[in-house]
């Protein structure tokens, strides 16, 4: 039976690829369907599989705990466009074993949607799970936060495996106590940095304790809910470091752990937890430590997350936003910066945006700083510009333009620094805008930040 | 003129789909007015305040959870909250907050949790979790005095039954129940609805009405609020209800 479907598989695959298309989720589907739900569980995978999961960041540091592996000189698969479900983790293994279903390889290192973690490894043996944060995400399309964090829960209650930790976010800290035999769990940790508050200012979660209900009290907010916090009562959130970032200065960017000095590509305070937490990786596998800094300090993203365009002589920086976590992060960076700016934010409501935009209204404009100018558009242009006016923020100063192209146009118009945040769909369409006017006007477009 | 005194319950628990944004739009155009407005918050466990004290009171949505974590303490809230509102405080209720008004919310297992009973209505949730009303919603209204097409986005399970003065009628979307006529619940000093987005971002007709009512409570003579330019919000709804009626 196993053989049967892996050929069906196989041939889906090939057809797929005979006509140019890519074979990413849809031979899963259909295996999906004729397993009854079980589409991962036909392969013999006998290497140990590492799954990175989380509401943001799973990709950077999916990607990076591969590149530590593969610097190692192993053999790594690895589900690089992002396919985070069960039908495109089968796509995945489909394209990688043999017709009796074996997959050949060290390790799996597989980027894992959330509410997929139970599902997948009640299917395939896992060893590690390195799980970063979870916020507020398109509620309307995943279900509620607290839903999805009880999924995992209930899967952690019964796994003996690693499971590396945000130590400084409570929603994902407690899923250390779900198991409590497992002597495998371990937290990373990050020391404040320049921006870090003692009180929170962006619409967050966990507030209160998981295990007694006391409110949790904080020694420093790093952004939204992540930060160094405790219970009084029960003592949740008492855990001893695996790993900690330490002297971490966003201006150079530096930050040191475990003895070692790392200088990342990227200065934002989420890049430091995510390379905490590919540290950590590196840590239990027992990468050396040159690939490991060589890996941290050479990471760098693109398709829209901090990469970095020439409008003529203007500098622009473009940044993926799909939620208010990653939004208000976007703003600090950008306030963080010195000198005059000004702001496209492009917000759209498709589908797979999870159509509703209030998740905006999470977002803390009040921040603003020598921002001089905002320009609005998407397909819902409006929505953002109303939100940007409401916080108080001077509306004369606020330009829609709902088609791309305009928009800009309308940015580049004036000298300066340009911010451009982007939503979930709207981060491609937003990128060949900023391509198609430096064809017309001339510019740069640097992939790599 | 007179500070309007608002007090936002539960701020801390109940605030999905932006609704703390209802307070950030209320705020906005106050102060655009130069209207004092004082925002006081609730939480469980807060010291009991004199609910009658103030102009308007806000209870936004939560999920399930929350909301259960709630109702406990709101009953004990239920005196205070029925003096504030037959002495004409203003009840300004989303989602849950509508729900934990009405008589009881009946869940999926069958079971009740008790509402404050100051309304007629009741909720049932759905058999499967599954059954959802999700989707951007318009709702007629004409209670300001002049027709406003009130859009937002509602996301609700709970199906409420008994309405008799509802807030308008659904021109797209479900409303009280799936596939229903009728969207909210409307007193002169009540407006409760399942509308998220924030319902009162795109709706700046609605807001007025509250703040004018609160602005104008207790005295006799009627004062105007200055016009504001409101061309962003309705430009705004207009995009949403030209895509959303043309279907």
């Amino acid at each position: 039976m196993n053989r049967l479907l892996i050929i069906i598989g196989k041939i889906i695959v090939g057809v797929l690829r005979l006509l140019g298309r890519n074979a990413g989720n849809l031979p899963g589907i259909v295996l999906w369907h004729l397993t009854r739900g079980k589409c991962c569980k036909m392969f013999k995978v006998d290497c140990p599989i590492i799954a990175v999961t989380g509401t943001n960041g799973k990709t950077s540091v999916t990607n990076c705990i591969a590149q530590l592996f593969e610097q190692s000189g192993k053999k790594i698969i690895i589900n690089k466009e992002g396919n985070n479900l069960d039908t495109g983790i089968c796509s995945l293994l489909l394209r990688h074993c043999d017709m009796s279903g074996k997959v050949d390889a060290d390790y799996l290192i597989l980027e894992t949607d959330e509410s997929h973690v139970p599902v997948v490894y009640s299917q395939q043996k896992l060893e590690t799970l390195v799980v970063l944060n979870f916020f507020r995400d398109q509620l309307d399309r995943n279900g509620e936060m607290e839903t999805l964090i009880q999924k995992i829960n209930g899967f952690c209650k019964t796994f003996s495996g690693n499971l590396i930790l945000n130590g400084d976010d409570p929603n994902t800290a407690r899923l250390g106590r779900a198991n409590p035999d497992n002597k495998n769990v371990k937290y990373f940790h990050a020391e404040p940095y320049a921006f870090a508050t003692k009180e929170i200012f962006e619409a967050s979660e966990g507030r209160f304790c998981p295990f007694c209900g006391e409110a949790l009290e904080y020694d420093y907010y790093q952004y939204s809910h992540i930060g160094k916090f405790r219970c009084n009562n029960c003592g949740f959130g008492n855990n001893e470091p695996y790993m900690t970032a330490k002297d971490i200065d966003l201006e150079k960017p530096v930050f040191t752990a475990d003895g070692h000095e790392y200088s990342p590509k990227l200065n934002s305070i989420y890049n430091v937890y995510n390379m905490t937490a590919v540290a950590s990786a590196a840590k239990l596998y027992n990468i050396s430590s040159e690939v490991t800094e060589n890996v941290i300090n050479n990471y760098t993203v693109n398709n829209g997350r901090m990469e970095s365009f020439m409008l003529g002589d203007r500098h622009a920086t473009l940044n993926l936003a799909k939620n208010p976590v990653g939004a208000n992060m976007t703003l600090r960076v950008m306030n963080e910066m010195q000198g005059e700016k000004e702001l496209l934010f492009v917000l759209n409501d498709n589908v797979a945006d999870g159509l509703d935009v209030s998740w905006i209204w999470d977002i803390n404009f009040s921040i603003f700083e020598r921002v001089t100018r905002v320009v609005t558009s998407g397909t819902r242009a409006y929505d953002i510009a109303v939100r940007i006016k409401c916080s108080g923020y001077d509306a004369s100063k606020i330009v829609v333009k709902p088609d791309l192209d305009e928009a800009v146009e309308e940015l580049a118009r004036t000298e300066g620094r340009k911010f451009v945040i982007a939503n979930y769909t709207a981060v491609q369409p937003t990128r060949s805008a900023l391509k198609r006017y430096i064809e017309k006007h001339g510019g740069e477009h640097n992939e790599n930040g | 003129m007179k500070t309007v005194k608002i007090l936002h319950m539960y701020a801390d628990m109940l605030d999905l789909y932006g609704d703390s944004g209802n307070m950030e739009v209320i705020g906005y155009r106050c102060r655009m007015r130069g209207i004092d407005c004082q925002v006081d918050t609730y939480s469980i466990d807060s010291e009991m305040p004199d609910f009658a004290s103030y102009d308007l009171i806000y209870i936004g949505g939560g999920a399930d959870l929350e909301q259960q974590h709630i109702s406990a303490d709101l009953l004990k809230c239920r005196e205070g909250i029925k003096k504030a509102y037959e002495s004409g405080t203003f009840l300004f209720l989303i989602c849950g907050g509508y729900q934990l008004m009405g008589k009881y919310y009946r869940d999926a297992d069958g079971n009740d949790i008790p509402g404050l009973g100051l309304f007629d209505y009741f909720t049932v949730a759905p058999d499967s979790r599954k059954l959802r009303c999700i989707g951007n919603i318009v709702i007629r209204t004409t209670f300001t005095g002049e027709t406003v097409d009130m859009v937002g986005f509602e996301n609700h399970g709970g199906q409420t039954q008994g309405v008799k003065t509802p807030l308008g009628e659904v021109l797209c979307g479900n409303g009280n129940c799936s596939k229903s006529k009728y969207e909210g619940y409307f007193e002169k000093n009540v407006i409760a609805t399942y509308s998220h987005g924030p319902c009162l971002s795109k709706n700046p007709e609605i807001a007025d009405y509250m703040i004018s009512y609160c602005v104008n409570r207790g005295s006799d003579e009627k004062t105007e609020l200055k016009k504001l330019d409101d061309t962003l919000e309705k430009q705004c709804r207009q995009v949403m209800l030209d895509r959303l009626l043309s279907k």
